[in-house]
């Protein structure tokens, strides 16, 4: 069964800042389920947060169990001038990830370049009326005027759901953040740019801690950026981070205070026969997810994606090849900038199954234990209601077949680079540009 | 060869990036920047390696990250051409009185005047510039060059018969028509970049193939003193020289990469200088509170020219004379 979700839209119930709709804005940035799946974040490129909410399923409507909705809409970020280097901030949301559930309220963590964002997403169904000295239109009555007392009571209203933003955690990177991740510890969080990762407390605004810093003495002797960090899922000590040049670090904060040695060094040798130009772009690691069980880390970089064993730092455990026809079009890819695109990687509930995205709207998904991989598309066209996504094939040379698609053919302005996967069952979101598709398994 | 061409060719893509990356909002990223000063490294070292000679590698036609194919680029691609033998009404078309301010040295760096290979200008030379690209092939390292010596005005030009007959090296030059002519244009007098090899060929001497001085201004500079037999079809490329703005000329760098540098500079414009001066220490340097001191700017500036413009010296030599 597919779901298709229309262009996002401002439309929800509550909105605090209203921005007309502008085509560019409208590109999703980051995708993520919270922790029950319930809740589905979409972050934009004009600083939006959208939230959908999972219908519950209902016996009448079997076939629409489970159809995601927009919850709330709020403007997370700001575009901002730094008058001090002359800089305009972006509004993008570059990251959102959510805090687990401890009460009514649902609170997430939103992040542009440079300021970090706690946002508590709360509902309102009942509103106090009776007032004393307010009327029902909240003007204040002359106490004069009041003769007898009530005690004001909750009636029902419509569902208003409200986010407000209750921390701000600004002022701490100079460089662009591309990365958040909530420690297991609930009470901790850490914000990594491209030289420095920093660890925050949720209560506290105005100070953080250095834990990683890798910018050079002399800023001419860099030679590498951090390019994503995670903390572990179950070990709060313990956190990585990917760099450029396509190494990973696992770090143990009970080792020091600012963890410039890591624990653990992951790094596969360099194939010298595959050296080029741009070799080094490609095995710059674009995003790093441990794995739910927390034995493994998958990194994305430009070709392909990896699986790490924790306990073999030399090489990874399984590699897969995602679109391995653009080895040759490195340098047309590189001249129109599709070479640093940012590709995410997901792992499923269980660990078994990982996807990620490619060019053409294409994603990739690959089954660990059966080594079989397929290919599907994410557009309108193939998506209507209740279809069944074809698998896909990019024909690579040699006699394209009817179905199959040429490498020349791509369309590389139709990037998935955002894709989340539900904690626990097969639904799938993946973040077309500027269009959410919802995909799941096809029930009987 | 091929990957001296591509090495020049990514190393104007890369610049124009790093140059873009200077408007785009947001500010500068620092990883992106970072990969592209690593490219332009490995783009550079093959450059600087590969020891094919005598390339003057026009830049793209004023765009900084030009296509394959120019606009107004008649002779497209090196190998259109290289199948032609010069005719000889073209190589008469090489004559042309050299450019006063241009310094005489080898291998002047095809300053190429990127900006300016028009449609117009190559036209008429389309297939002389064929020619001298074949020729190309055969033309020498500066030392070896300068062993040998100006060559004289007929062995300049025997390059050109002998070129198309010699095996025809890969290594020519992807698009500035002039670049070629003028590469190929031996000069009597000074010019050793085109030193023909000993085994001039048998060809009969055209008439007196002028060899082109280039300097950065580049194009369409002959030696000095050299007799412009064909002096209409050269008043065209003349033309486009003097309808260039801000044609900057070397200081006569030996090397060659100056004048591409040069060349580079002409797509940026005189704002490139700019490019360096904040980075390298005046303009805006400061950082967050704490930090200062001879750290290279911060993600507002260009962190990573530093780095990248220092690896190559006589790049950032001839920028700064700007």
């Amino acid at each position: 069964m597919v779901h298709i979700l229309p262009p996002l839209n401002p439309c929800q119930t509550y909105c605090p800042l209203i921005t007309a709709p502008q085509p560019r804005t409208d590109i999703i940035s980051t995708v993520e389920f919270n922790h029950t799946g319930e809740l589905l974040a979409t972050g934009d490129k004009g600083g939006r947060v959208v939230i959908f909410q999972r219908e519950q399923e209902s016996k009448n409507q079997v076939h629409r169990r489970g159809e995601y909705n927009v919850y709330s809409t709020f403007q997370s970020h700001e575009p901002e001038f730094d008058y001090l280097k002359s800089l305009e901030i972006e509004e993008k949301i570059n990251k959102i990830r959510w805090l687990p559930q401890q009460n009514a309220a649902y609170f997430l963590l939103s992040t542009n370049d440079k300021t970090v964002k706690l946002w508590k997403v709360s509902e309102r169904d009942k509103r106090p009326e009776g007032y004393n000295l307010k009327d029902e239109e909240g003007r204040l009555r002359d106490p004069a005027t009041i003769t007898t007392l009530r005690v004001p009571v909750l009636r029902p209203m419509d569902l208003m759901v409200e986010a407000t933003p209750r921390r701000v955690f600004a002022n701490a990177h100079t460089y662009h953040i591309n990365s958040i991740s909530v420690n297991s510890d609930y009470e901790t969080y850490m914000s990594a740019d491209d030289l420095r990762i920093n660890l925050w407390n949720f209560e506290i605004t105005n100070q953080s801690f250095n834990i990683v810093d890798i910018k050079p003495a002399n800023m001419e002797e860099l030679t590498e950026v951090i390019t994503a960090a995670e903390f572990h899922p179950h070990h709060c000590n313990t956190f990585v981070y990917s760099s450029s040049k396509g190494t990973i670090r696992l770090c143990d904060m009970r080792a020091s205070a600012l963890c410039d040695r890591h624990t653990k060094f992951f790094e596969e040798p360099e194939d010298p026969s595959n050296r080029s130009f741009f070799s080094e772009i490609i095995s710059s690691i674009s995003d790093v997810k441990f794995s739910h069980s927390g034995r493994y880390i998958m990194t994305r970089d430009y070709l392909t994606v990896k699986v790490w064993d924790l306990n073999m730092e030399n090489r990874p455990i399984e590699t897969y090849q995602v679109h391995d026809y653009l080895r040759s079009k490195l340098c047309s890819l590189y001249e129109n900038d599709c070479i640093f695109d940012k590709f995410e990687c997901v792992w499923n509930g269980s660990d078994s199954v990982i996807m990620t995205g490619s060019y053409n709207n294409f994603f990739r998904m690959f089954d660990r234990n059966t080594k079989r991989d397929v290919t599907l598309e994410a557009s309108r066209e193939n998506s209507k209601p209740r279809a069944i996504l074809k698998p896909r094939k990019v024909c690579v040379g040699g006699k394209r077949r009817k179905d199959e698609i040429s490498v020349d053919s791509l369309d590389f302005s139709k990037k998935i680079l955002h894709t989340a996967w539900h904690p626990s069952e097969n639904i799938i979101a993946v973040a077309a540009t500027n269009n959410l598709y919802i995909f799941q398994d096809k029930v009987n | 060869m091929e990957f001296k061409l591509e090495a020049h060719r990514i190393v104007s893509i890369s610049l124009g990036k790093i140059y873009n990356s200077r408007v785009q909002r947001g500010g500068i990223k620092l990883h992106k920047n970072l990969l592209v000063s690593l490219v332009l490294r490995s783009a550079r070292q093959v450059y600087l390696s590969d020891p094919c000679p005598g390339l003057y590698l026009a830049g793209p036609a004023g765009t900084p990250a030009p296509p394959p194919q120019q606009p107004g680029e008649p002779a497209a691609g090196p190998p259109a051409g290289w199948g032609e033998p010069p005719p000889p009404a073209a190589r008469a078309a090489w004559p042309e009185p050299e450019r006063p301010a241009v310094p005489d040295a080898p291998w002047v760096g095809g300053a190429e005047p990127t900006a300016t290979v028009t449609g117009a200008a190559d036209a008429p030379q389309g297939r002389a510039a064929d020619a001298a690209e074949a020729a190309w092939g055969r033309v020498e390292g500066p030392r070896e060059a300068a062993a040998r010596g100006a060559g004289s005005p007929a062995g300049g030009s025997d390059a050109f018969p002998e070129a198309p007959q010699a095996a025809r090296r890969p290594c020519a030059c992807p698009s500035g028509g002039e670049d070629r002519r003028g590469a190929a244009a031996a000069s009597p007098g000074a010019d050793r970049r085109c030193a023909p090899p000993p085994s001039a060929d048998e060809s009969p001497a055209p008439p007196a193939v002028c060899p082109r001085k280039r300097g950065a201004a580049g194009v369409g500079g002959g030696p000095a003193g050299c007799p412009a037999p064909g002096s209409t079809p050269l008043k065209k490329p003349r033309r486009n020289l003097e309808e260039q703005p801000g044609r900057e000329e070397d200081d006569g760098a030996e090397e060659m990469e100056t004048g591409n540098v040069a060349n580079l500079i002409s797509i940026f414009g005189s704002s490139f200088s700019g490019l360096l001066r904040k980075s390298s220490g005046g303009g805006r340097e400061e950082e967050e509170g704490e930090e200062s001191g001879p750290e290279a700017a911060e993600p507002g500036q260009i962190c990573c020219d530093k780095p990248v413009l220092r690896d190559m010296n006589p790049w950032s030599t001839a920028i700064v004379a700007f």
